[in-house]
C-alpha cells in the first residue's frame, strides 16, 4: 500500500464521520488561533514598549546623581550633599565619541500669559534636546548653544502647551512667566505624545541652570548623553565613570546605557510572549487530548472493520499507519484551519483597533503548526498502537 | 423516572466506557486547573497589594508640591517646584480638625560613614509622627521624639540592613554615625518590614526633618503624610488642606492631594481586570473541552440509538431521555471539575511551599464558579446531541444495529 | 379495546411512496389472541408499530381503550405504552451493560416506582419466568432463550393489557422458541390481550385469531 493511499483512505474516513471530524478539529483550531492571537499581541506589546524606550533616540546613557545598585530611584534625584552639576554634563559632552550631554531638571510650575495660566511639567534642559531625544522643532527654534552656564531667559514650549497658551497666536517672541521669573519663547517643538504616561506635549524647555534657580536646587537630576554609535558602550561607561571619578572625587553617581536597559526589557518582554503563548497553549493541549479521545473512539468502533483487513492481509504496520494518518489529517486539518482563523482574527484587530499594538509573530506561527503536526502523532499513536494489536480473530467476531 | 435513578442510569453507561471518560475528566480537568490556578494567582496578588497598600497606613492622605493639568498623566511624584512645600506648610495643616497626624518628609542621598566604613544611604527626614503614620515598629530603641518640627537635633533611627552593613553584631544603639561631614547618634533601629512596596525602610536613615533639610540645604520638603481621624473625614480633610494651603500659598492651588483610597482602588481595579482577562483566556480551552464533551456524547448517542428505541419503545418520554444524557454529560464535567479543582490545589500548595513569603489562597467563589462553569459547558454542549437523542424515531432508532 | 379505521401508513423512499398499510380495519377485544402472518415485507412489523403507538398512521383513526390517540404528542403516546403495553422483539433489545434484574426493572424506573416495590416486583417476574437463578447475569452470561424470557419479564412488568410480539421467535432454535411460545401464552391464559406476528404458520395457527397481510392489505380475518 503506498503512503497516497494511507492518506487516502484516512481523509475519506474522516470526511465521512464530518460532524465528528469537525468539531475535533474545531478544538485544534481554537488552540492554534489563539495562541497565534495572543502571540501577536505580545509581539506588538514587545514592538511598542521597545519603540517607546527608543523614540527619544538610541545610544543613551544616563548618569543619576548617587551610588544606586538598584534601577529603583534613589533618593539622591530629590537631593544630594553630592551634586551633579552643569559643569560636569559640559565636561562630560567634550569626551571623545560624546556626541552631546544634556543636563536634566524635571519639575513642576505655573506658566502664565498676559490672560491665560496654566499648572505643568518644566524641564530644565541644554541645547542637544533636539539632537540627543529626537524631537524636532515645529516652529523658531530651540535654546541656543553655548550658554550652559549663564543663559538668557528663553523658552521652547511644546505643542498642546502652546495650544492651552496661545490658541491661534504664534507664540514665536511671547513673553511668558514662568514661576517667579519671565522668559521669551524661542520656538514651539513638534508634537510628540505621550511617552510612558507622561504628556511629552504639556511641557515647557528652560535652560537647566535657570531651572536649577527656580527650584532652589544645586544638583541636576539626569545627565542624558549621546555617544557615537561605532563604539563600544562599556568603553565610554568607562571613560564617563573614570572622567566624574575623577571630579568628585568618588563614585557617587550611577550609570544607565539605553542598551542595558533595552537588553533587560527585550528579554522581559520575551518572557511575556512566551507566558501568553502558554496561556494560549493550554487550550491547545485540551483541543490535543479532543484527538486522542476521538481516535480511541474511533478504534473501538472500527474493531470488525480492523478485523476485516487484517483477514484479507493487512500487516500491522499498516494498521498502524492508517489510524496515525486519520489523527494526522485531523490536527493538520484543524492547525492549518487555525492558522488561518489566528491571522484573520489578527488583521481584523489591526483594521478594528488600530490603537492595539499587534504584529503577527511568524516564528511562533510556525510552531503552532509544527505542535499540530506533533499533537497528530502523538494522539495518533496510542489508539494506533491498540489498533495494530488486535488480533484478527477476536477483531472479526467482537459484532 | 427519580433523579437517584436518573443518575444511577448514567454512571452505569459511563462506566462501560472509562478510558473515553478518563480523557475527557482529563480534558476539563486540564481547563478547571489552570482557570483556578491564574485566578488564585491573581486574586493573591491583588489582596497581596491591597494589603501592602494599607500596610502603609490607615486614612492616609500625600500631599505633593506642584500640580499638572494635564489630564491622565501622572502626578508630579519626583518634580521640583518653585513655590515649595515647607514645614510652616505642614505646621498649617493641624488646624483642620479632620487630620490625627501630619508627618512631613525630606528626602535625599548621602554617604554614611562610621570607622573607615561609608556608604550611599537614603536619608529621610521626619517627625515622631511617621511612626504612627507609617506604622513602622523597632526593634531596639526609640523613634524620634516628640519635639518641635523646626527643632535640628543629632539623632537617627536606623534600618535593619544599615545596622547590619554597618554595626554587624555590635550594639547599635547609643553609637554615632556620620552622615556627611556630621555626626549622629543611633537612638532605635526598625524592625526589618521584609519585602515591601515603596520605600525600602530597612535601607535608610531617618532623622528628624530640620536636621535633614539642614544636611541638603534645603527648605522644601518632598511630601507630607496626613492622617486623618477617620474614613468619612478623608474627603473634608482633602478640602481642608487644599483650603490652608491655598492660603498659605497667595491663592494658588499648587499641590497634588493622593489619597490612600484611590490608590488602593486603582490597584485593586487593574489587578482584577488583569485576573478576569488571564482568566478568561484560560477557559477558552473550557470552550475547547466542552467541544470534546458534546463530541463524544455524539458519538454515545449514535452508538446508543438502539438503546434510545427500546427506552422510547418501554414508554421514556423525551424530556427523560434528553435528561439522561445531559446528566451524563453533566457527571463527567464535574468529575472533570473536581479533579481539575484537585490537581490545581495541589499545585498551589506546592507554589506556596516553594514562595512562602507570597500568601497564596484559593478564593471560594472561585472554587463554585469552576463548579458551576464546567456544569453550564456540560449543559451547553450536551444539549445538542442530547435533544439528538430525545428527538429520535422510535422506530428506526430500534431498527438500528 | 384496540380499534383501527382506514389505517393507511405511507413511506416516503426518495422519490417513491411505499404504502406499508393500505385501509387497516381491525378490531381486537381484550383478551384475544392474535396472530399476524404474511410474507416479508407485507407490512406486519408496520401494523404492530402503530397498534403500539411507536409509530403515528399517516391517516385514519385508532382508538386505544375509548381514546382516540391518532392526535396525541410523542410524550403522552410515551406515558400510555408504559402504562399499557408490553414488548417483546426479535432481536431481543437488553442494554447489555445490565443484569437480568436490572433490564427487567428498567419500565419501572421509566415509570418513577420506588426501589423497594420495584425489587419485589423484578423477583415476582424472575420467578414467572422461571429465571431466579440468572438475576445477576448479564446478556452476554446468557442463553438467547434466556435472554428472550428476560425480556418477557421486562415486557410484563407493567402489568399492561396488552402484549405485542414482533416474531419473538425469530432468533432461537425450536426448543427454545417451543418454550417462549409456551410462556407467552400463558400470559395471554391471564387475561392479557396478545398480538403475535411470527413466521411460523404452525405457532401462527395456535392463535384463535388469525390475521394474514399481503401488500399492506388485510386478506384474511
Ligand atoms: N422506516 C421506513 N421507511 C421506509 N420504508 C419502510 C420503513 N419501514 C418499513 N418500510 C417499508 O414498508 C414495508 C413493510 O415493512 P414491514 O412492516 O417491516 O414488513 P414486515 O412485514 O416484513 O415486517 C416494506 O416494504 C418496507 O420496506
Ligand atoms: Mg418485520
Amino acid at each position: 500500500m503506498q503512503y497516497f493511499d494511507i492518506i487516502n483512505l484516512a481523509y475519506k474516513t474522516v470526511i465521512s464521520h464530518k460532524l465528528r471530524s469537525i468539531l475535533t478539529a474545531l478544538g485544534m483550531v481554537i488552540g492554534i488561533a489563539s495562541v497565534i492571537v495572543l502571540t501577536s499581541i505580545g509581539r506588538g506589546v514587545h514592538a511598542f514598549v521597545l519603540t517607546e524606550f527608543t523614540q527619544f533616540g538610541t545610544n543613551l546613557i544616563a548618569v543619576f546623581p548617587g551610588k544606586t545598585t538598584t534601577l529603583g530611584l534613589s533618593g539622591a534625584t530629590i537631593s544630594t550633599v553630592r551634586p551633579l552639576s552643569i559643569a560636569d554634563a559640559i565636561s562630560l559632552g567634550e569626551l571623545e565619541n560624546i556626541i552631546a550631554a544634556l543636563p536634566l531638571v524635571q519639575g513642576n510650575a505655573r506658566i502664565e500669559t498676559g490672560k491665560k495660566q496654566r499648572r505643568t511639567t518644566v524641564l530644565g534642559v541644554g541645547a542637544a534636546v533636539p539632537e540627543i531625544w529626537k524631537i524636532k522643532v515645529a516652529r523658531g527654534r530651540f535654546l541656543p548653544k553655548n550658554e550652559q552656564a549663564n543663559p538668557r531667559a528663553f523658552a521652547v514650549l511644546g505643542d498642546k502647551l502652546a495650544a492651552q497658551l496661545f490658541a491661534k497666536t504664534s507664540p514665536l517672541g511671547q513673553r511668558i512667566r514662568i514661576g517667579n521669573d519671565r522668559y521669551r519663547v524661542l520656538g514651539v517643538m513638534e508634537k510628540k505624545g505621550q511617552m510612558m504616561g507622561f504628556d511629552m506635549d504639556d511641557t515647557v524647555y528652560i535652560p537647566t541652570a535657570k531651572a536649577l534657580e527656580m527650584f532652589n536646587r544645586e544638583s541636576v537630576m539626569e545627565i542624558d548623553l549621546l555617544y557615537n554609535k561605532n563604539t563600544q558602550v562599556k568603553a565610554i561607561e568607562k571613560q564617563i565613570s573614570n572622567l566624574l571619578q575623577r571630579r568628585h572625587g568618588r563614585e557617587d553617581f550611577s550609570i544607565i546605557t539605553q542598551d542595558q536597559m533595552l537588553k533587560s526589557m527585550d528579554s522581559i518582554l520575551n518572557i511575556l510572549t512566551l507566558a501568553v503563548a502558554a496561556l494560549g497553549g493550554i487550550s491547545l493541549l485540551v483541543g490535543s487530548v479532543g484527538i486522542l479521545t476521538i481516535m480511541t473512539v474511533a478504534v473501538s468502533e472500527r474493531i470488525s472493520e480492523i478485523g476485516l483487513l487484517r483477514a484479507v492481509g493487512a500487516e500491522k504496520a499498516m494498521i498502524f499507519k492508517l489510524f496515525l494518518s486519520e489523527a494526522l489529517v485531523l490536527s493538520v486539518i484543524g492547525g492549518v484551519i487555525g492558522i488561518f482563523l489566528g491571522i484573520f482574527i489578527v488583521q481584523s484587530i489591526k483594521f478594528m483597533v488600530p490603537g492595539l499594538p499587534v504584529q503577527l509573530a511568524w516564528g511562533y506561527i510556525c510552531t503552532a503548526f509544527i505542535i499540530s503536526l506533533l499533537i497528530g502523532v502523538i494522539a495518533g499513536v496510542i489508539p494506533a498502537i491498540k489498533a495494530a494489536r488486535l488480533r484478527p480473530l477476536e477483531a472479526l467476531r467482537s459484532e | 423516572m427519580m433523579v437517584r435513578d436518573t443518575l444511577s442510569f448514567s454512571w452505569t453507561a459511563i462506566k462501560t466506557q472509562p478510558l473515553r471518560v478518563i480523557l475527557i475528566v482529563l480534558a476539563m480537568s486540564i481547563g478547571i486547573t489552570s482557570v483556578t490556578i491564574l485566578t488564585a494567582l491573581g486574586e493573591s496578588a491583588r489582596l497581596y497589594i491591597v494589603n501592602e497598600f494599607q500596610a502603609l497606613g490607615t486614612n492616609l492622605i500625600i500631599v505633593l508640591p506642584g500640580r499638572t493639568e494635564t489630564t491622565g498623566g501622572q502626578p508630579p511624584l519626583f518634580g521640583a517646584t518653585p513655590r515649595d512645600l515647607t514645614l510652616a506648610d505642614a505646621n498649617a495643616l493641624y488646624r483642620s480638625h479632620h487630620i490625627a497626624a501630619i508627618a512631613p518628609i525630606s528626602v535625599g542621598a548621602a554617604p554614611v560613614s562610621i570607622r573607615g566604613l561609608e556608604r550611599e544611604v537614603t536619608i529621610l527626614g521626619s517627625t515622631s509622627a511617621l511612626r504612627r503614620v507609617r506604622h513602622l515598629s523597632l526593634s531596639k530603641g526609640h523613634f524620634l521624639p516628640e519635639m518641635d518640627i523646626d527643632r535640628t537635633l543629632s539623632i537617627c533611627v536606623i534600618g535593619q540592613t544599615i545596622k547590619d552593613e554597618l554595626f554587624a553584631r555590635q550594639q547599635a544603639v547609643g553609637q554615632w554615625l556620620r552622615i556627611n561631614d556630621r555626626r549622629f547618634r543611633v537612638i532605635g533601629v526598625l524592625a526589618s518590614e521584609g519585602q515591601s512596596i515603596g520605600v525600602d525602610f530597612d535601607d535608610m536613615v531617618i532623622v528628624p526633618v530640620a536636621s535633614a533639610q539642614a544636611l541638603f540645604n534645603t527648605q522644601s520638603l518632598f511630601r507630607i503624610l496626613v492622617e486623618t481621624k477617620s474614613k468619612e473625614g478623608m474627603y473634608k480633610a482633602v478640602d481642608d488642606i487644599r483650603e490652608l494651603i491655598k492660603l498659605r500659598h497667595e491663592g494658588e492651588d499648587d499641590v497634588t492631594l493622593i489619597t490612600q483610597d484611590s490608590v488602593v482602588n486603582t490597584f485593586d481595579e487593574i489587578l482584577v481586570a488583569l485576573t478576569l482577562t488571564v482568566a478568561s483566556i484560560a477557559s477558552i480551552s473550557l470552550a475547547v473541552a466542552g467541544i470534546l464533551v458534546m463530541n463524544v456524547m455524539w458519538v454515545s448517542v449514535t452508538q446508543r440509538t438502539a438503546e434510545i428505541g427500546l427506552l422510547k419503545a418501554l414508554g421514556a418520554t423525551q424530556r427523560q431521555i434528553l435528561w439522561l444524557f445531559l446528566t451524563e454529560a453533566a457527571m463527567v464535567s464535574i468529575a472533570g471539575a473536581l479533579s481539575g479543582l484537585l490537581l490545581g490545589k495541589v499545585i498551589l500548595l506546592i507554589l506556596q511551599v516553594s514562595y512562602p513569603e507570597f500568601p497564596l489562597y484559593l478564593p471560594m467563589w472561585a472554587v463554585f464558579s469552576a463548579l458551576a462553569v464546567a456544569l453550564l459547558t456540560a449543559l451547553i454542549f450536551g444539549v445538542l446531541p442530547a435533544r439528538q437523542a430525545a428527538k429520535m424515531n422510535a422506530v428506526t432508532a430500534l431498527n438500528k444495529r | 379495546m384496540i380499534e383501527l379505521e382506514s389505517i393507511h401508513r405511507i413511506f416516503q423512499v426518495g422519490e417513491q411512496q411505499v404504502h406499508a398499510l393500505n385501509n387497516i380495519n381491525l378490531t381486537i377485544k381484550k383478551g384475544e389472541y392474535v396472530s399476524i402472518m404474511g410474507p416479508s415485507g407485507s407490512g406486519k412489523s408496520t401494523l404492530l408499530n402503530v397498534i403500539s403507538l411507536l409509530d403515528q398512521p399517516s391517516s385514519g383513526k385508532y382508538t386505544l381503550n375509548n381514546q382516540v390517540v391518532t392526535e396525541l404528542n410523542d410524550d403522552q403516546l410515551a406515558q400510555i405504552r408504559r402504562k399499557n403495553i408490553g414488548f417483546i422483539f426479535q432481536f431481543f433489545h437488553l442494554i447489555a451493560r445490565y443484569s437480568a434484574a436490572e433490564n427487567i426493572e428498567i419500565p419501572m424506573i421509566l415509570a418513577g416506582i420506588p426501589v423497594k416495590e420495584r425489587k419485589l416486583r423484578v423477583e415476582e417476574a424472575l420467578v414467572d419466568v422461571g429465571l431466579q437463578s440468572r438475576a445477576y447475569h448479564r446478556p452476554d452470561q446468557l442463553s438467547g432463550g434466556q435472554i428472550q424470557r428476560v425480556a418477557i419479564a421486562r415486557a410484563i412488568i407493567m402489568r399492561p393489557q396488552i402484549l405485542l410480539a414482533d416474531e419473538p421467535t425469530g432468533n432461537l432454535d425450536r426448543r427454545s422458541g417451543e418454550e417462549i411460545i409456551e410462556l407467552i401464552e400463558s400470559l395471554n391464559q391471564k387475561k392479557m390481550t396478545l398480538v403475535m406476528i411470527t413466521h411460523d404458520e404452525i405457532l401462527g395457527c395456535r392463535a384463535q385469531r388469525r390475521i394474514r397481510l399481503v401488500d399492506g392489505k388485510i386478506t384474511q380475518l
